[in-house]
């Protein structure tokens, strides 16, 4: 055989003669196919770019009424709040209304949401659940360097990402220690790189040739409507059959993949022009690190609480307890300079990510950066009526664009609905109140 | 086609002749007493010889089912089931017409692989695996023969042929050589199996029928199917299978056996909540939103309870007290928690710690309550309901749709509902004033006539459930008729839908269908016996489940047009 | 007395017959001796000090300035130059505020030595922030009964009732977090009701009377349930849910009262008592306790609760979630007790002659629930 569609067309001549329902012996391996979902030819370089995920977790939520879009579905507005993600707008969504339930649990506040937004539990030492990256890292993230990559903005070490039994992954602070971390000595060029084949890649294939036969022989008794059904039974087997190729070769060139320029020391510290320095260096690094596939998921703590004006003692957090409302605009105003600066933060590293161009796309289109926050309404620390937002469809696995409204609902559905769309096998996430089995089908594809 | 006026004792006469036609007409210059389903349409169609043999997609309920019973309730399994499709007011139905696409059958890859690894996982295996390989690192044939004939007998619903047991060796073998490990090579090849067609789909295996030569009888095996996934919702069990196995389900003794058999298991609930839950398409509560404004009790606590009420009340009435299935649309007694308490304004009060789950207590309502039945509960009231109101139309559709199996024709093109759904309106207060505004549009008096009344009798009930007595300041009329019976209020319609005809006819049809995967043939003789039966014997559903499954109807089957070449080919099921 | 009236005969819970559209207005049978009787159930859907600060003038003397400038004026306090104070703020930037606040963590002085400022708020040299000496206005109860004459009384800005005692409300009116009013809630208490509403067991109210449509005398009774307030999926307190009362005595208050025109004041002014959690004050107490209580036509139910409270029970619910409280919420703790000691004008120490107790008032609101008695009787019958 010489070329990919030779091999389709015998493929194809395969087919015909199972749905005429004879019992074809087939000769051909059932592993050399190469169709992509549409059942048309791939050509072996056109292999999709991997998906990657990231959770970015930013304290004290937004301003009530200054964020929440017009109107629900497609061709919503921004809010005012929101305003600098208008660029993303066709490739994100906002999620709001949802809950965290406490469950009569005491409240420790802001502990308690991190919990939930992140494993969809109260923490129960060491029966806590994984959190949702680390659940995603292990369906997408295996055979990379790094299983996950955590940084923080407000210079602490902490993070909301973690294994079973609570051990969290610990944030990296500086740029430059992130950059000698991936890009240090031990950095392999990807495009470059020997290529070994999983074993159990390959195990897998030769049990799907082993029982290739046996499954065929369920055509046989079948009527004719029958035949076609269990035809596209087939189609879908040998999609997972080409995906199992694709793992075997060696994985299509990272066309972004460059080196990013050495980073000098920064200072790390929890004011917001540390934070701001520091989210550029690190949304850049980010963006490389994915690019050359180091890493496919990452966690980003943007902080909240400890953040703080140069010279200034008083923290957001402090600000959202203590400063009136303004009468006439209805607002905390130094708050709403926080939501507003950090808002813009987090559209600098999606910005980052969109910046690395790959083909026609870019890394932010092969991803979805998952944005959530620990209260509703930060005066009073509500956790109700929350604001979620996705950015990216993760090469379409969602339906971007559009403002979900999920009155009531607990958040977990949103974190649920990400961990199935990047294939972990969850039916139901999340415990008590927050437990739920509900994808937001509104935005999976 | 013109409706004459009616009574139910011609309604009967005409059910006898066809049930399930649609409503086709909704004519409209019906005379003012003469709403009438168009149930003479279809006429006389007896004697269907046989049915299509089906192959149906297990559900998602069917195959965690499965998965429990092969491995253990322990097992987690998960992914994205593919979502189900309903034909003829059921997903069992639909069931028959899904096949498989490539992102669903990636969930079930993914599923089956992290299933068979819990299965020979080093805590679990001792447990779950039969034999222990010679060596760690090397294929042990003897020993995944062993394990795989083993659990393919139920995951297969029958014993594997030597041609599939071989290949799930020779898959375990190969991959075992090259994962370098035993028990990874075995998890792969019983991961194969937990993807396999034969397993996702049931696909029912013909034989020659010794009784009337030259006819083909569904085997044993795929009859023990039929039976265990109608009345457990699971696959048969090992006990079921050795009745297959030994010819005894093939004689009318020991098919009777294993029906009682399982209709006296605890397992039986199971099954009848699964019919139920596909009957009422409870699936549509994922979908179901409510303006929180409007309905802030409303929580989705709120909507998972009150799908479980209903079927706790319906399991209680027809399974714990063997009761009349008409009672279910009169009964006062029924069940809550504390939060359905709260929707319902009635004190829930049970004795769990601060913040425990909420426990289900008894309740009952007063003789004088308006409600009774589980029409007037939560969850048939707020699921037939748009997000920011009530809705006669919908309800009364979903009344006439799903309880008494009448099909009601699709609103006309370009019609206007600006009246109805302007709960604001200056001029019509109540839902029963707009959709008499509503239906003056000639196109739509017909239908209306033929749904709303029911509906109208439910308007004590806002979108989401909690009782009123008046909309917008007005009084509600609850006053109506259904099929030229008066009555007043949901209590007296629970009444009337009891003393219908066509409910219990309606449940005899749904429940068959259900059982055989396919919509039964208007006027099928079978069903018209299967009703009668049901009425002289109290409307017990065990009973009509118990005639069902032991009825030579429930089998009979008609060859396929082509003749299943298979029957000769050395892959088939031969034993 | 307490009335629990269980006049039905239904066994509950195994058949509840209520009549749904009727169930929040239950009418009971007579018991012996008293009269045909009336009882409706409420769960507290908020609570919190009555606050009612609506304009600058209030405060002659200005709003307490926030933590970062009150922390300043304490190194000041402390002894610390403008220069080292200086060099401090701008080392502050570089570690997180570190310093000042290890300072001001230890900013009490014990015979010359840094000491806990929360635990021992003498040590702490008195700030001297300003309290509300410009308002006229304050919701509460003429405790003192000197009416008008009282030399620091308020005016009730809904009831207009002249000589109001809430030297509480004066004490923190000019502390920003406390600041607020019916319409827009104080920052620390809508706070502090925002943590507890979801955790702490809910306060249920019963009030009985012979028909509560009609004035006449009514019996209030506060007791604490098992269960923790629901909400509705928009947050509001869910209505026409059941909750338990703890069998625990000390949160059970009987107080006698009458209802006209749809508002019932108390008439004994005894003693009132309820536990709550540990954030705020976790055992509330009043002494001379008065209240009203508005029924609305809606079914729910608003009012005011005052009396005298022992004025280190509040100091000591700021005081035991020190110092993170303090640089949420609320400036300067040590500040906070010199003010409560300052304006304490109740149950003098008879040796001291020093005031134990500040009068105080709390507005709560509450919405219609099933109260079912320790022993699992619906309260109102059923």
């Amino acid at each position: 055989m010489n070329t990919v569609t030779d091999k389709l067309a015998n493929r194809r001549n395969v087919l015909r003669g199972m749905i005429g329902g004879a019992a074809v012996t087939v000769g051909l391996p059932f592993l050399d196919g190469f169709l992509n979902s549409h059942g048309t030819a791939l050509a072996a370089t056109g292999a999709a770019l991997p998906v990657c995920f990231g959770t970015w977790y930013q304290g004290l939520g937004f301003n009530v009424g200054r964020w929440l879009p017009d109107r629900v579905g497609p061709n919503f507005e921004h809010n005012v709040e929101l305003k600098m993600f208008d660029p993303f707008k066709p490739r994100m969504n906002v999620i709001s209304g949802t809950k965290y339930f406490m469950d009569g649990r005491p409240l420790e506040t802001h502990s308690s949401s991190w919990q939930i937004a992140s494993t969809g539990m109260l923490l129960t030492g060491v029966n806590s659940g994984p959190s949702l990256d680390s659940m995603i890292a292990d369906s997408i993230g295996t055979r990379t360097r790094f299983r996950s990559l955590e940084v923080s903005l407000d210079g602490s070490r902490g993070s909301y990402s973690n294994r079973s039994g609570g051990a969290r992954n610990p944030s990296e602070a500086s740029p430059a220690a992130l950059y000698a971390r991936i890009f240090g000595p031990e950095f392999k060029d990807p495009n470059a790189a020997d290529f070994t084949p999983d074993p159990m890649v390959m195990a897998r294939q030769s049990v799907l040739s082993a029982v290739a036969e046996e499954r065929r022989s369920v055509m046989g008794q079948l009527g004719a409507s029958d035949r076609a059904r269990l035809d596209e039974y087939f189609t879908s087997v040998r999609q997972i059959e080409h995906q199992l190729g694709l793992e075997m070769q060696k994985p299509s060139p990272l066309p972004a993949c460059s080196m990013p320029e050495k980073i000098a020391e920064t200072k790390v510290g929890r004011t917001v022009v540390e934070s701001e320095t520091n989210n550029k260096l690190l949304a850049q690094l980010m963006a490389h690190a994915l690019a050359c596939g180091q890493t496919r998921v990452f966690n980003v703590q943007s902080g909240g609480n400890g953040l703080r004006k140069p010279g200034s003692t008083q923290t957001w957090h402090s600000w959202t307890h203590e400063e009136p409302i303004d009468p006439v605009l209805g607002y905390q105003v130094e708050v709403t300079w926080f939501i507003n600066w950090a808002n813009t933060q987090f559209a600098t590293f999606l910005h980052a990510l969109d910046g690395l161009k790959e083909g026609s796309g870019t890394v932010l289109d092969r991803t979805t950066v998952l944005w959530q926050t620990d209260h509703g309404h930060a005066t009073t620390h509500t956790m109700e009526m929350l604001p979620i937002l996705m950015v990216g469809n993760a090469s379409g696995r969602f339906k971007t664009g559009q403002h979900v409204a999920l009155l009531g609902d607990p958040a977990t559905r949103v974190g649920l609905t990400m961990q199935q769309a990047f294939g972990v096998p969850i039916a139901t996430w999340g415990q008590l109140s927050n437990e739920t089995s509900k994808t937001v089908n509104e935005i999976l594809a | 086609m013109r409706p004459t006026p009616i009574n139910f004792s011609k309604v009967r006469f005409a059910l006898a002749l066809g049930l399930g036609a649609s409503l086709a007409a909704c004519t409209v210059d019906a005379p003012k007493s003469a709403a009438v389903p168009a149930v003479l349409a279809g006429a006389a169609n007896v004697g269907v010889p046989g049915l299509e043999p089906i192959t149906r997609r297990l559900t998602p309920e069917q195959y965690e089912n499965v998965i429990a019973d092969v491995f253990g309730p322990a097992i987690i399994l998960g992914g994205r089931f593919e979502p189900e499709m309903r034909v003829g007011g059921l997903l069992a139905v639909g069931s028959s017409a899904v096949s498989m696409t490539a992102t669903g059958m990636e969930q079930y890859d993914v599923m089956a692989r992290k299933i068979a690894a819990q299965v020979v996982d080093e805590s679990q295996r001792k447990m779950m695996i039969p034999c222990a390989p010679a060596a760690a690192n090397a294929p042990d044939d003897a020993c995944v023969a062993k394990f795989m004939g083993k659990v393919g007998r139920l995951i297969y619903r029958r014993p594997l042929t030597q041609t599939e047991l071989a290949a799930y060796v020779t898959a375990a073998h190969a991959a075992t050589e090259k994962a370098g490990d035993f028990h990874r090579g075995l998890s792969l090849s019983l991961s194969a199996m937990l993807s396999s067609p034969k397993f996702l789909f049931r696909q029912e295996t013909l034989e020659p029928d010794p009784r009337n030569p030259g006819t083909m009888r569904i085997d044993a095996y795929a009859k023990a199917a039929r039976l265990s996934f109608f009345l457990w919702n699971a696959g048969p069990d090992q006990a079921l299978l050795a009745a297959a196995e030994s010819g005894a389900l093939n004689t009318a003794k020991g098919l009777a056996g294993e029906v009682d058999r399982m209709l006296a298991s605890p397992r039986l609930e199971t099954g009848v909540r699964a019919f139920f839950t596909d009957n009422f398409g409870f699936d549509e509560f994922a979908l179901l939103t409510k303006d929180v404004v409007l309905f802030p009790k409303f929580s989705p606590r709120v909507a998972a309870d009150a799908q479980e009420q209903t079927l706790k009340t319906i399991v209680d009435l027809l399974l714990k007290n063997r009761g009349d299935y008409r009672d279910v649309f009169t009964t006062k007694k029924t069940f809550m928690t504390q939060e359905l308490g709260a929707v319902y304004r009635v004190p829930v009060i049970n004795d769990g710690p601060n913040g425990a789950p909420d426990a289900w207590q008894p309740f009952e309502f007063s003789a004088d309550d308006p409600r009774g039945g589980i029409l007037t509960q939560v969850a048939f009231t707020s699921l037939h309901s748009p997000p920011g109101r009530g809705s006669p139309t919908l309800r009364g559709k979903a009344l006439r749709e799903v309880i008494l199996c009448q099909k009601v024709p699709a609103p006309p093109a370009a019609v206007s509902f600006n009246i109805v759904q302007d709960t604001h309106h200056p001029i019509y207060k109540t839902a029963r004033e707009r959709l008499t505004a509503h239906a003056t549009e000639s196109m739509c008096t017909g239908c209306h006539k033929i749904i709303d009344p029911m509906g109208l009798a439910l308007e004590n009930f806002d979108g989401a459930g909690a009782y009123r007595t008046t909309e917008n300041g007005q009084p509600i009329n609850t006053s109506g008729a259904l099929d030229g019976v008066p009555f007043d209020g949901a209590a007296k319609l629970g009444q009337v839908i009891h003393d219908h005809p066509a409910t219990s006819a309606c449940l005899v049809n749904r429940l068959a269908s259900y059982a055989l995967g396919q919509q039964l043939p208007a006027g099928d003789a079978w069903l018209k016996d299967s009703t009668a039966f049901f009425a002289t014997n109290g409307y017990r559903l065990a009973d009509l489940m118990r005639r069902l499954a032991t009825s030579d109807g429930f089998y009979r089957l008609k060859p396929p047009a082509e003749a299943p070449k298979a029957q000769s080919a050395s892959a088939a099921s031969a034993q | 007395m307490s009335v629990v009236l269980t006049a039905r005969t239904h066994a509950l819970p195994f058949k509840l017959a209520v009549l749904a559209t009727a169930a929040l207005t239950v009418s009971v049978l007579a018991l012996p001796g008293v009269a045909a009787a009336e009882t409706r159930t409420f769960v507290v859907g908020y609570f919190g000090q009555a606050t009612h600060n609506v304009q600058d003038s209030e405060c002659p003397a200005g709003i307490n300035p926030d933590v970062t400038v009150q922390y300043l004026k304490n190194l000041v306090t402390l002894g610390y130059s403008q220069a080292e104070i200086d060099k401090m703020v701008n080392q502050s930037a570089d570690n997180e505020g570190g310093s000042v606040n290890e300072i001001m963590r230890m900013r009490g002085r014990v015979n010359g030595q840094p000491t806990n400022p929360y635990a021992y708020p003498a040590s702490v040299t008195d700030p001297k922030l300003n309290a509300m000496t410009g308002g006229k206005y304050a919701y509460g109860f003429d405790l003192d009964g000197k009416g008008a004459e009282s030399p620091k009384a308020f005016e009730d800005p809904e009831t207009h009732q002249a000589g109001v005692d809430n030297e509480m409300a004066r004490a923190f009116g000019c502390s920003r977090a406390f600041r607020g009013s019916v319409n827009a809630r104080s920052a620390y208490w809508s706070w502090a009701w925002a943590q507890l509403k979801d955790s702490q067991p809910a306060w249920v109210i019963t009030i009985t009377g012979a028909d509560l449509a009609k004035d006449g005398d009514v019996t209030v009774t506060f007791d604490r349930a098992l269960h923790y307030l629901k909400s509705n999926i928009d947050g509001t307190p869910r209505a026409d849910t059941t909750y338990r009362i703890d069998p625990d005595p000390r949160s059970h208050n009987v107080l006698p009262g009458r209802l006209k025109d749809g508002v019932i004041q108390i008439t004994e002014h005894g003693s009132f008592r309820m536990l709550q959690n540990p954030m705020v004050v976790n055992d509330f107490k009043l002494t001379n306790t008065h209240m009203r209580l508005n029924l609305k036509p809606d079914g729910t139910l608003d009012g005011i609760l005052g009396g005298y409270q022992l004025w280190a029970d509040i100091y000591s619910g700021f005081a035991h979630s020190a110092p993170a409280m303090e640089v949420c919420i609320t400036g300067d703790i040590p500040g906070l007790y010199y003010l409560l000691k300052r304006h304490a004008d109740a149950q003098p120490d008879p040796k001291t002659g020093e005031n134990s107790a500040i009068s105080t008032s709390y507005t709560l609101m509450a919405v219609p629930a099933f109260v079912v008695s320790p022993d699992g009787k619906l309260a109102g019958g059923g």
